[in-house]
């Protein structure tokens, strides 16, 4: 499944958050979208998934126009792991994950054991099987973002919006959750803060700044000391990490 | 998150749903039930005039299902038939369903609002229902015959419907309605209606109407009736059925707005038509009992702690426990000082608040919420 996002903008009263946005993920591809604070990535996402009304714009996931669909025909097709994840209410570990079949399911269909076995399996996906009746509010930041994940598996989307899902995390956990994504198999469109595990994980990065897209290709082409520089206001020094042989960041200073 | 702090995490288990399996779950609603009916059949008992269990279930059964057990003078006429089928009866199946419905809005708000502090009356609903029915008693059609007595009711029910529109209309102004700014305009809306209400009575020059200002606003079911009562069954089983239906929407609301979206739920509209359903309803009990208070608070709060926030279990239960839970408080208040009716709303808070207390200070619970 493809996302096409057509010339999108957001603007909150006056001020222009996301500035004619396009962009595109193909099958399966796991795209990474990179920026510093306050450069409408969570808008732009947020205006896909749609949280926010964008100003103008489309958005395609494969032929189903989101803009015009129901949130539920959207959230048959589109899983999102977002930022949020306390809740004033307590849910047990299980019935958390069981609320992603909501959207397969009618008003007054009850839970089958199909759905059963689709928790269950999304609960083993992420190690939290011996979980299911925990409560949920009682888990570790890291366990608890392994729970919306397991929520989002047992939606069975065909594709999947990440908005920095490993912020706050232990590396532990944020290698745990992008490796889960990655063996998906299914399109990807995550906001990552850290450079190198965008370099890592991402078969395609989208640079944003200042509400616009300042750059876009594969990881190692677009990853330079010159576009970091420029994008986040750092100086640094670009390297191949001896060990993984991958993109290594050497921070210099702030400028 | 290191290693260490992951182990506590494991460590330190919570306090869980005591029921978990869908086979334990129906014996609690089974069980539920059985005591509510008991509870509906005993209460008629006790009053000023105490009648023997044994006989009451009797003289119940009688006229309910014809069947005679024992003596049949005693089922058909005496003063305890009387009692029991035209004054007792009525106003037990009353506590039944305020105490169901108060206990249904509780939870319904507490999801709404995504505020666990929710319940009928801190969304200005009470304070617009007595303002009401101040006006009705103090200034309004008292004197005018007709619409005397249900004149109050009326206007009791006008107030509370008309104070939780104007809290909705607030909430929505200057863009998407969010659960804080509901609950701020409920305590902006209770605030000015108390006011209004305190200004009438302060220059009423009568000294009875403000006795049953006061009264009206602890709560009586003392006047119950047949007559009274099939409005408020009827609309309440609707109530209860429809939320019933909804325990997708509700879990979701449970989620807030941006998780519900993404879950295929857009909660705006659903939102409002359930504020909107528990303001008939609550202005269909005010209007009828007065404000009874805690009963939507404590109840949902309490049976969260023993079946979860799940609400296709949730609903059932607290409905039932809620039942129940009037059923003896209204008991209590027609018994406990001999001769006297208290107001039951003196006694759902007495009873309400140390228990509230109690969940307060009780290690680990943070109002079915993180701890």
């Amino acid at each position: 499944m493809n996302l096409t996002v057509d010339h999108l903008s957001v603007s909150f009263s006056t001020v222009n958050i996301v500035k004619d946005v396009s962009l595109k993920v193909r099958n399966k591809q796991f795209v990474g979208l990179i920026g510093p604070n306050g450069c409408g990535k969570s808008t732009l996402l947020k205006s896909i998934y749609k949280v926010i009304k964008p100003r103008q714009g489309d958005v395609f996931l494969s032929e189903l126009d989101v803009m015009k669909s129901s949130p539920k025909v959207v959230a048959q097709k589109l899983g999102v792991v977002g930022q949020f994840n306390e809740l004033s209410f307590d849910f047990t570990v299980r019935e958390m994950v069981a609320m992603g079949r909501t959207p397969h399911k009618g008003m007054l269909e009850t839970d089958n054991q199909e759905d059963q076995s689709i928790v269950s399996g999304a609960l083993r996906r992420v190690n939290l099987e011996g979980h299911a009746d925990r409560s949920y509010n009682s888990l570790s930041g890291g366990e608890k973002q392994r729970v919306i994940l397991a929520r989002v598996l047992a939606q069975q989307p065909e594709f999947m919006i990440l908005d920095e899902p490993t912020n706050h995390l232990d590396i532990k956990f944020q290698l745990q959750i992008l490796n889960i994504v990655k063996k998906l198999d299914i399109g990807i469109l995550a906001a990552l803060h850290d450079l190198t595990l965008a370099a890592e994980y991402c078969d395609y990065l989208y640079v944003m700044k200042d509400g616009q897209v300042a750059a876009s290709g594969k990881p190692e082409d677009i990853l330079t000391k010159e576009l970091i520089g420029q994008v986040f206001d750092v100086s640094c020094e670009t390297y191949r990490n001896p060990v993984t042989g991958g993109l290594g960041i050497a921070y210099l200073e702030t400028r | 998150m290191n290693a260490m702090q992951t182990e506590i995490a494991v460590q330190s288990e919570p306090k869980q749903s005591i029921i978990n399996s869908r086979y334990g779950f129906m014996t609690v609603i089974i069980t539920l039930f059985i005591i509510t009916i008991l509870s509906a059949g005993a209460a008629v008992s006790f009053g000023q005039v105490d009648i023997p269990v044994s006989q009451s279930y009797r003289i119940l059964l009688h006229h309910i299902t014809g069947i005679q057990i024992g003596d049949v003078q005693d089922l058909t006429s005496g003063s305890f038939v009387d009692i029991i089928w035209k004054i007792r009866f009525p106003r037990v199946l009353m506590a039944m369903f305020i105490g169901a419905g108060l206990t249904l809005c509780g939870t319904i708000m507490q999801a709404a609002v995504q505020n666990p502090l929710a319940d009928p009356y801190i969304l200005g609903i009470s304070s617009g229902g007595s303002l009401g029915a101040t006006f009705a008693i103090l200034i309004g059609f008292g004197s005018m015959g007709l619409l005397g007595q249900t004149g109050v009711a009326f206007w009791a029910f006008a107030g509370a419907v008309g104070a939780s529109l104007l809290v909705l209309l607030l909430a929505n102004a200057g863009g998407k309605m969010t659960s804080v700014k509901l609950v701020l305009a409920g305590m902006v809306i209770n605030a000015l209606c108390t006011a209004f209400a305190n200004f009438i009575v302060y220059f009423a020059n009568n000294a009875e109407g403000i006795k049953t200002v006061t009264f009206w606003t602890m709560g009586s079911l003392a006047a119950s009736s047949w007559d009274k009562l099939p409005l408020i069954a009827i609309a309440i089983m609707l109530a209860v059925f429809f939320f019933l239906l909804q325990f997708r929407v509700l879990n979701a609301m449970l989620l807030g707005d941006e998780a519900a979206v993404t879950l295929g739920i857009s909660l705006g509209a659903y939102r409002k038509t359930y504020m909107i359903i528990t303001a008939l309803i609550t202005g269909i009990m005010v209007a009828s009992c007065g404000m009874i208070g805690f009963v939507g608070l404590i109840i949902p709060h309490l049976v969260r702690g023993l079946v979860g926030s799940d609400h296709r279990r949730l609903l059932p239960a607290s409905i039932l426990f809620g039942a129940i839970f009037l059923i003896w408080t209204d008991v209590i208040a027609r018994t406990i000082v001999p001769n006297v009716e208290l107001p039951i709303g003196i006694i759902t808070a007495l009873i309400g608040a140390p228990m509230f207390m109690y969940m307060l200070v009780r290690k680990g619970y943070a109002f079915g919420g993180k701890s």
